[in-house]
Formats: structure tokens, C-alpha cells, sequence
């Protein structure tokens, strides 16, 4: 939306897996019930979000008038420092919730087992997905949005506040990216530098879905979590190499992405 | 006055191993190296526009092309690596600039990221052909048919290796020289600066971008199989996405207004990157700061300060 | 030949030798003689980001915790011990950490290496700069043979594979009626070199054993959802695992949301480098676990790993890994290498001495007695047992003990692995 391709994207990821498990770790010694575990952690993502407000009042706005290859930079020198700072405050050893998560207990789907927590996962996605979705076509402030990324100049002279809009969508987005790293962890763990292994999935999600669309990257996603998984259970050599063959052939084919907006 | 600086700063880097320790000397090879792509790099960033987050590739191409020929191959004559690994940078370059070039800023940055990786998947995943993870070594390469195997390799590298290196990156700064000057060099920059105006006057936008790219790809694939030697072993990581970055970070801190600006960048980044690293163990939070203080202060780099205080205030680029 | 070519020939060659000499002349040349007064400077190279820094942080700890053990002593030979840490990240870069160490710091040994494609590159480079380097991990069979085959300065960590050839002798003896197998490693060189040479083993215990799936996802992948569904659906009697880091604590956690193991033996050779990360609460019993050459819960340990244990809770509120016993072993067996090569004397020895003094050395380390073999290699043990719930611990740990010594489970000197383990009596 904003034109702005976050390589720290993976690092908010990362930072909100690790507060996620910070928060869970200080409401378990604290004697919270285990079964809700997934407030805090919820919470913890959504409040580590706000540094995308730090981030883009801080360094990002000084950039909006400048090549956009200046703000790539910039969110690179991000990665670099958000790297650092997670190593700083958590050290390198994997963190993980522990079995917190198998609480909820497993279910039979389709024939196979799977931990209740992980379907809680993939509902409350669908429900931000919609949210988000009914946040830019329902409400005065997503109007706004879609105006701003398709004419920011014409939108500034309708009297709209860029610095605040801009400000808000960055946070937004800082607050989706810490909040799906935090929902995720208590299933997996947090490990050094997951951060900048993440940005070229991340990255190839975009690259398939288009650049400027929601429901691209959507989509995207879910194509590539599927087709990944079918790899791994019909031909496992080519796991790694799937992603990116599947890019390669999405930008040959049909190069501005299934839902992508028009290239420069 | 320019001319005389360069003539000065050769001396010096020539001098160099005669003077400073022999470490710092062996330092100065990396700097050679990663100065031969940053020359390319800039062809592509500050006279066409264009930033390319994938430049590792071809880093790692010409690598992996002298340690192939001197393990696999048992060619260990340099002239013939580099030769080759120009070659294989343009062949592999061509279809790659081909997709890339139609796009611009942010996609062209996100794709050659992408091709990037491809290349490190595919020399990690193929080990039996690559090495994978444990690399390949790449065996010491006889200069001008001379092979030197017997002497001391840290007499090598500080001796006639050190100088085979300077050789190669003053003869690429002499041909880098002559393509910025020559209308080729012109049209690119006018690209850069209005490509609707470009296209009217009858400049194939699209034509030199691919031709830019495929020349950056060359200078990065001759860089890269200068940089093999003196580690005596090539790896998957020479490819990843963040060596990418960090030659960009090079650029941008020299300067990629001025010709020698990314030169005079690889140059601060390796002596900085080498204190900083032995004085603290977060120095990658340091060097992010200082990229982001560069993009927000001082996006012309250094070079660009320095002439930014010489010259009366000018229109921004 | 023409004159010119030839000229050309001894213009390099003389440039050549003139800045050779001009640089064995310079003025930062170390002395010929060694220097024997001050602190004794000893670098170490530690991996501080990515998968491994946990690795990294635990040899890095057991090497200061030798360090003020011994400067509390008095040091080596009355100099107290300086340590000097580089990081290890990259080949390319990791190689000039450690030449600024020798020549730039002027360590007298350089201690540590843990990655593979470090270790071989640095090879190489340590034979050429003539100063001691003991690895503490990283090396496996190829790159061995090829890169490093007579080391005169270099000492090389044990074989990576004997883990998983500890795993595939001790399979039999605990898992009756194994049929079929499944295997899941990290795509590098560690998880195809374990599962290859686990295959062998197992081959000449049980010639008829199908391997019946093998998978290889990427290092740091977090995710092994679709992996365990794959394992499932092959119905395997057992699963090979040779994760050391993160991921095996998570594929325990994933298998365990799905009862993997409630229908599957589990063999885990090497996760107990993350032991204290295996909950009890998705970690079951009757697994097969490897902690490589240290396992901190022997009851049979020394005074010594006891203490260590302890110190090592207190300080990092964590329980060592068996880095850690990497970490301490190349920096004790150094201090005693310099105390017997100077002998009666208490003269600082030459490095050359030193490196002497190591071959064939054994000393007591944390987990008990370890040695250099005349080839350069550590000898130790490696201890692998069976998991168990009955402890004081919120952890599994082992129960029984298995202690095989590489004397059984590492190729000796000279031999190439393959045709060595179908040379087994079995």
C-alpha cells in the first residue's frame, strides 16, 4: 500500500515470536491459568507492534521524499539493528513455550490428527484477513488508504494528513507482522537470525501474490504453504527449491502477479 | 586535481604491503575485490537507477567458477579464471537482466533478491556438485603462467598476488571510466534521470538497462573470483541476500554519485567492518545505525560530503 | 620462448620476492624466538548469530570458565591466560579473524571452530601460519580427507558421524523387531553424513531393514507440520533424527501434538545439545537420545563436571551442552601440552614443541578422560541412552547410560569410513 517493500518485515516476525514468548513465560511463573495462555501472547504481539510506530516516526518519514530504493535501504539497515537488538535482549538460545500449546488438544480432521491450537491459528488469520479486508472497503479510514496508494498527491490535496496516515498503516502493519509471529511460536520456537531466513518467503509470497494487493498475498500464501506441503509428502528433493521455481515461473508467466497492480 | 588524487591513492595502495602490516596488507585484497564489483554495481545504481539486491549471485558465480576450474578442472592459470568467470557472468546475467530490466525501484530490488536466492539454494542443495554447505576450495591460481605454489601463502598474497589484484582493478576502472564517459555512459544517465524523455529521443530504455546489468554482472563475477583466493575456499554464503545488501551499504556509503565514491566505500566499510568487530560483538546493531544515518543525512555518501563542502550549494540529485 | 614472456617472468617473480622479503623483514613479524613474559594471549572463535550461537555461546562458556580456573591456579607456567574472541560467521570472514588473531593479536593457539564449511576453509589457513588451532567441532568425513590430510598445526574435533554411528549400533540392542526406518536430518553435510553412515550400521545389525523415506528440510526451518505428516503416512517401525539445535525441540513438540511416537520408535542422535529444552510434557520416554561427548547427568561424573554443572546453573540459569566439554578439552589439553613440552625448565616452549607435546596426549576432562590421537583427532566418549521421565528435572534425561568410546565408534587412522564399518564383526 505504501509502496514500501519491508525487508525487516521477518525481523518484527521475529520480535513478536520472542515477546510472545516472554509475555507466556512471566504469565505462567505468575500462576496464570494455563488454558489462556493465548491472551498474553496475543497481547504481547499486538504491543511489540507499536515499535512500527517508533520505526516510522523515527527513520521511515525522513525518507518518503527520496528514491524508493532509499527506503529499501533503510528498512535494511532496520533488519540489521532489530538482528542485533533481539540477540541483545534474549540472547541466541532457541525460546519456545514449551508443550503449552498441546492445552488445547487435537483433533481429527479429514482423517488426520491435528493440535486444536493449530486450526485456532489458521481461524483467527481468516478473521484479520477479513477485518483487514473490511477495514479498507467499509471504513472512511480504508478509503483513505486506497486513495492514498493509488494518488497520494491528489489525496494530499483533498486536506489528508499524510504524516498520520502513513504513520497508522506502517504500525498496522508492524502490529500484523508481530502479531502472526506471536500467534505462531508456541508451536514452533524462536531462533537467532529467523528474522532474515523469513524475508525471502515472505518475499516470494509478495512476488507470486503481486505487490499492492491483500488478496494477493493472501492467496499467496496459501499457495505456497500448500504447494510446499504437497512437496514435502510427493517430492521431498524439491522443497527447498519449490519456492522459488514457482517465482520464476509466476514472473515469467503472468509477471505482475495473480492479483498484482501494473508495473512501473 | 582528480586526476592527481588517483594517481596518489594507486601509489599508496601499491606501497602498501612494503609498509603496513601484513595483515592490514591482506585486508587491501578483499577491498581490491569488492572494489572491481562495486565499479560494476554503480554502473547499475548510480548511472542507470537501478538497485539490485541479487548482486551476490554473481559474486559467488565467479567464486565458484575459479574453484571449479583449479579443484575440478585443474586449470589454475588466473587470466583463464577470470576470463571464464566474465563469460559465465554475462551468460547467466543475460536472462536474468532480461526478465528484470522491465521492471523498476522496488520490483527490480525485490526480484534480483529473489534470483539471488535461487542461486544460494542451488549451490547449497546440489552438495554433490557444489560442495554444499562445506564449500569448495579454491586452490592457489598461477599468475601470468607462473605458478606459485612453493612460496609461503601469505608471502603469495601480500607478494604477486596483491599486485595481479591491483593490476586487474586499475585496468577495470580504466574500461569503467571509458563506458561512464561514452555516449553509452550518457544515455544511461539520461535514463536514469527522465526515462519518458529517453524513450522519445529514441533510446532503447529497456536495451540499456539489460546491457548495464549484463556489464555489472561481469565486474561482479571477476570481483568475486578475486575474492576466493585468499580464503582458499568458496561457500554458499558468498550468495545470500545480506552480502548483497552489504555491497549495497558499501556503495551508498562511498558515495554512488562519483565514480571512485563505492570504491573509497568498500574501502571505509572493511577497515570499519574489522575495528568495530573486534571492539564489540553487536556490531551489526552499529553498522544498520550508520546505514540509516548515511540514508537519512548523507545519502550521497562521502564522496558526496566532500563535494558538498567544496562546492557551492547545488539543485539535490 | 620468447625473451619477452621470460622477462615478464622475473619482473613478477622478483616484485614477488621483494615484497616477501620485505614482509618477513617487517617490523610486526612475530620474533623467531616465542615471547615468554606478560599474559599469555590465547584466541577463540565463537559463532555469536544464526542456528548455532547457542552452540557458540556454550564453547565460548566453558572456555572462560577454564580460563578463570586457571588464572585462579596461577595460569600456564606463572602467565596468566588472555583470551582474545573473534567471531565465527562466514569462511570468508572467519578466515580473517583468525589471521588478524595470529597476526595481529599474536595469540599464541587459536581455540574453537564449530561450522563445517569454517573448519575446512581454516585448515588450510592454519597449517600455513604455523600456530596451534584446536577445533571444537565441525569437521565430517570428505573434507577431512581433502582438505586437511596431514595436519601438522591443526587438531580436528571428532568425526561428525560417530553419533550416528553410536546411534545405529545401540538401535538393535534397544529396539527389537525393526523393520522399516525413517530418516529426518538438515539439508547440509552433518544430516546426509549421519543418515549414510546410520544406514550402514544398521545394515550390518539388521541386513534386511528398509529405509523407507528420507527427508532433508533446510537449517532453520521452524516448521514440520507436513514432515511428520509425511513420516506418518510411511508408517516406518522407527524415526532416525539428527537435529542438534532448535528444530529438534520443536519437531518433539509437533510429533508429540500428534502422537508420533505413541506408533514410532524415535532415535534423536545428537538433541541433546538442546536437552534442557525437551519438556517432559511433549518429550515421551523410551526414546533413544544422544548427547554427543558430555551428558551432564552422569552419575558416574567427576568432581570436576560436577562442580562445572553447578557453576554453569548458577551463572546462565541453564543446563551445559557438550560443547561446552569440546570448549574446555581443547583448552586444558593446550595448558598441559605447554607444561609438559617446557618440561623441568619452565621455559615458555615454541609452538612447535607445543603441537609435539599434544600428540597422544590424554587428560581429565569434564566428562572424563579425553585425548589427542597421534593424527590430530579427539578421542573421547559419547553417551547416548534412553529417555526417562524420573528425575528432578521439568527435562527428560537418560536412563540408561550408554558410554561408547570412539575407539569402537570413530574409523581409526588411515581408513575410509564405508569400508570400515563393512569390515565389522558383527
Amino acid at each position: 500500500m505504501q509502496r514500501i517493500f519491508n525487508l525487516a518485515c521477518g525481523s518484527f516476525y521475529a520480535l513478536g515470536a520472542y515477546a510472545g514468548v516472554s509475555a507466556v513465560g512471566w504469565y505462567v511463573g505468575a500462576g496464570g491459568p494455563p488454558a489462556l495462555f493465548i491472551v498474553p501472547l496475543v497481547l504481547a504481539g499486538l504491543a511489540v507492534g507499536a515499535v512500527g510506530f517508533v520505526v516510522e516516526r523515527g527513520l521511515l518519514r525522513f525518507v518518503y521524499d527520496r528514491d524508493e530504493t532509499f527506503q529499501l535501504l533503510m528498512t535494511f539497515a532496520i533488519v540489521l539493528v532489530m538482528e542485533d537488538a533481539i540477540r541483545m535482549t534474549w540472547g541466541t538460545a532457541p525460546r519456545s513455550t514449551g508443550g503449552l500449546y498441546l492445552a488445547y488438544g487435537q483433533i481429527r480432521v479429514l482423517g488426520a490428527t491435528a493440535p486444536v491450537y493449530n486450526l485456532i491459528v489458521i481461524l483467527a488469520s481468516l478473521a484479520i484477513a477479513l477485518a483487514i479486508g473490511w477495514l479498507l472497503t467499509r471504513t472512511a479510514f480504508g478509503r483513505i488508504i486506497r486513495a492514498t496508494a493509488d494518488n497520494r498527491d491528489m489525496a494530499e490535496a483533498l486536506g489528508i494528513d499524510m504524516r498520520r496516515v502513513y504513520a497508522k498503516v506502517f504500525t498496522l502493519g508492524t502490529m500484523l507482522g508481530t502479531l502472526g509471529g506471536a500467534l505462531v511460536i508456541p508451536a514452533t520456537a524462536a531462533m537467532s537470525e529467523m528474522g532474515i531466513e523469513l524475508i525471502v518467503e515472505a518475499f516470494a509470497v509478495v512476488v507470486i501474490g503481486g505487490l499492492g494487493s491483500m488478496r494477493g498475498a493472501f492467496v499467496g500464501a496459501l499457495a505456497v504453504g500448500i504447494l510446499r506441503a504437497i512437496a514435502i509428502s510427493v517430492y521431498p528433493e524439491l522443497e527447498m527449491l519449490l519456492i522459488y521455481l514457482i517465482v520464476i515461473a509466476v514472473l515469467v508467466v503472468r509477471p505482475r502477479g495473480l492479483f498484482g497492480a501494473a508495473e512501473a | 586535481m582528480g586526476a592527481a588524487v588517483v594517481i596518489l591513492a594507486v601509489a599508496a595502495i601499491a606501497a602498501a604491503p612494503l609498509v603496513v602490516s601484513t595483515y592490514h596488507a591482506l585486508l587491501m585484497l578483499p577491498f581490491m575485490a569488492y572494489a572491481v564489483v562495486l565499479l560494476g554495481l554503480n554502473l547499475l545504481f548510480g548511472y542507470t537507477g537501478l538497485v539490485s539486491f541479487g548482486h551476490a549471485l554473481f559474486i559467488g558465480l565467479g567464486a565458484y567458477t575459479g574453484a571449479f576450474l583449479t579443484t575440478h578442472a585443474k586449470i589454475r592459470s588466473l587470466e583463464l579464471i577470470l576470463i571464464t568467470a566474465a563469460a559465465l557472468g554475462a551468460l547467466v546475467a543475460a536472462p536474468i537482466a532480461a526478465l528484470c530490466v522491465r521492471y523498476v525501484k522496488i520490483y527490480f530490488g525485490m526480484l534480483t533478491l529473489a534470483f539471488g536466492m535461487v542461486f544460494y539454494t542451488f549451490v547449497l542443495k546440489f552438495y554433490r556438485l557444489t560442495g554444499g554447505d562445506e564449500g569448495m576450495p579454491f586452490l592457489r591460481p598461477s599468475l601470468l603462467g607462473l605458478s606459485l605454489d612453493a612460496m609461503p601463502k601469505i608471502d603469495y598474497l601480500v607478494g604477486p598476488y596483491y599486485y595481479y589484484s591491483l593490476a586487474v582493478l586499475a585496468l577495470a576502472a580504466l574500461a569503467m571510466w571509458r563506458i561512464v564517459h561514452s555516449p553509452f555512459g550518457l544515455c544511461l544517465k539520461t535514463i536514469r534521470d527522465n526515462p519518458t524523455k529517453a524513450e522519445t529521443l529514441g533510446i532503447g530504455v529497456t536495451r540499456y538497462r539489460f546491457y548495464a546489468f549484463v556489464i555489472s554482472a561481469v565486474y561482479a563475477a571477476v570481483g568475486g573470483a578475486l575474492l576466493g583466493p585468499p580464503t582458499g575456499n568458496v561457500d554458499p554464503t558468498l550468495a545470500y541476500w545480506t552480502h548483497s545488501g552489504n555491497i549495497v551499504f558499501m556503495t551508498l556509503l562511498g558515495g554512488f554519485t562519483s565514480f571512485f565514491g563505492p570504491v573509497v566505500g568498500a574501502f571505509v566499510f572493511i577497515y570499519l567492518q574489522n575495528w568495530v568487530m573486534s571492539v564489540v560483538p553487536y556490531w551489526r546493531l552499529i553498522f544498520g545505525a550508520m546505514l540509516a544515518l548515511i540514508v537519512i543525512v548523507a545519502p550521497e555518501g562521502l564522496l558526496g560530503l566532500v563535494s558538498r563542502r567544496r562546492a557551492v550549494p547545488a539543485a539535490r540529485v | 620462448m620468447t625473451s619477452i614472456p621470460r622477462s615478464r617472468r622475473q619482473f613478477l617473480k622478483l616484485l614477488g620476492a621483494g615484497a616477501g622479503a620485505a614482509a618477513a623483514a617487517r617490523l610486526d613479524a612475530p620474533p623467531v624466538s616465542a615471547q615468554a613474559t606478560g599474559p599469555v594471549k590465547i584466541g577463540v572463535l565463537t559463532i555469536r548469530a544464526g542456528v548455532a550461537a547457542p552452540v557458540g555461546a556454550a564453547g565460548l562458556r566453558g572456555t572462560e570458565w577454564w580460563a578463570e580456573r586457571t588464572n585462579k591456579a596461577g595460569g600456564i607456567l606463572g602467565r596468566q591466560v588472555q583470551l582474545v574472541v573473534e567471531e565465527e560467521s562466514n569462511p570468508k570472514d572467519t578466515v580473517e579473524r583468525y589471521r588478524k588473531l595470529i597476526l595481529q593479536d599474536q595469540v599464541e593457539a587459536v581455540l574453537g571452530g564449530i561450522s563445517t564449511g569454517v573448519t575446512l576453509a581454516l585448515g588450510p589457513v592454519a597449517e600455513d601460519l604455523g600456530t596451534p588451532w584446536l577445533s571444537w567441532d565441525g569437521t565430517t568425513q570428505k573434507g577431512v580427507e581433502e582438505t586437511m590430510p596431514n595436519p601438522k598445526w591443526a587438531f580436528k574435533s571428532v568425526d561428525n558421524e560417530v553419533e550416528a554411528i553410536v546411534a545405529g549400533i545401540l538401535t538393535p540392542k534397544y529396539f527389537k523387531g525393526i523393520k522399516t526406518v525413517a530418516g529426518i536430518g538438515n539439508d547440509y553435510s552433518y544430516g546426509h553424513d549421519c543418515w549414510e553412515s546410520y544406514q550402514a550400521v544398521l545394515k550390518r545389525y539388521i541386513p534386511d531393514v528398509k529405509f523407507v523415506l528420507e527427508l532433508f528440510p533446510k537449517l532453520g526451518v521452524t516448521d514440520f507440520t507436513s514432515h511428520i505428516a509425511t513420516i506418518q503416512q510411511s508408517k516406518a517401525d522407527l524415526l532416525m533424527c539428527s537435529f542438534w539445535s532448535g528444530d529438534a525441540t520443536i519437531i518433539m513438540k509437533q510429533a508429540a501434538a500428534v502422537g508420533l511416537f505413541k506408533t514410532m520408535k524415535g532415535v534423536f542422535t545428537t538433541a541433546g545439545g538442546v536437552h534442557d529444552s525437551l519438556k517432559k510434557e511433549f518429550t515421551p520416554e523410551g526414546l533413544l537420545l544422544g548427547y554427543n561427548t558430555m551428558y551432564f547427568d552422569d552419575p558416574k561424573a567427576s568432581p570436576l563436571l560436577k562442580q562445572f554443572v553447578r557453576e554453569y546453573k548458577a551463572k546462565y540459569n541453564e543446563y551445559p551442552p557438550y560443547e561446552c566439554d569440546h570448549a574446555f578439552f581443547n583448552a586444558e589439553s593446550y595448558k598441559v601440552a605447554v607444561e609438559k613440552a617446557a618440561g623441568s625448565s619452565k621455559k615458555w616452549p615454541e609452538k612447535a614443541q607445543v603441537v609435539k607435546a599434544l600428540e597422544g596426549l590424554e587428560i581429565e576432562s569434564l566428562s572424563g578422560k579425553r585425548s589427542w590421537r597421534e593424527d590430530h583427532v579427539q578421542m573421547c566418549n559419547f553417551y547416548q541412552g534412553i529417555t526417562t521421565h524420573k528425575n528432578a528435572y521439568d527435562f527428560v534425561t537418560i536412563n540408561p547410560i550408554e558410554t561408547i568410546s570412539t575407539k569402537q565408534a570413530m574409523k581409526p587412522a588411515g581408513t575410509k569410513l564405508f569400508d570400515w564399518i563393512a569390515g565389522w564383526k558383527v
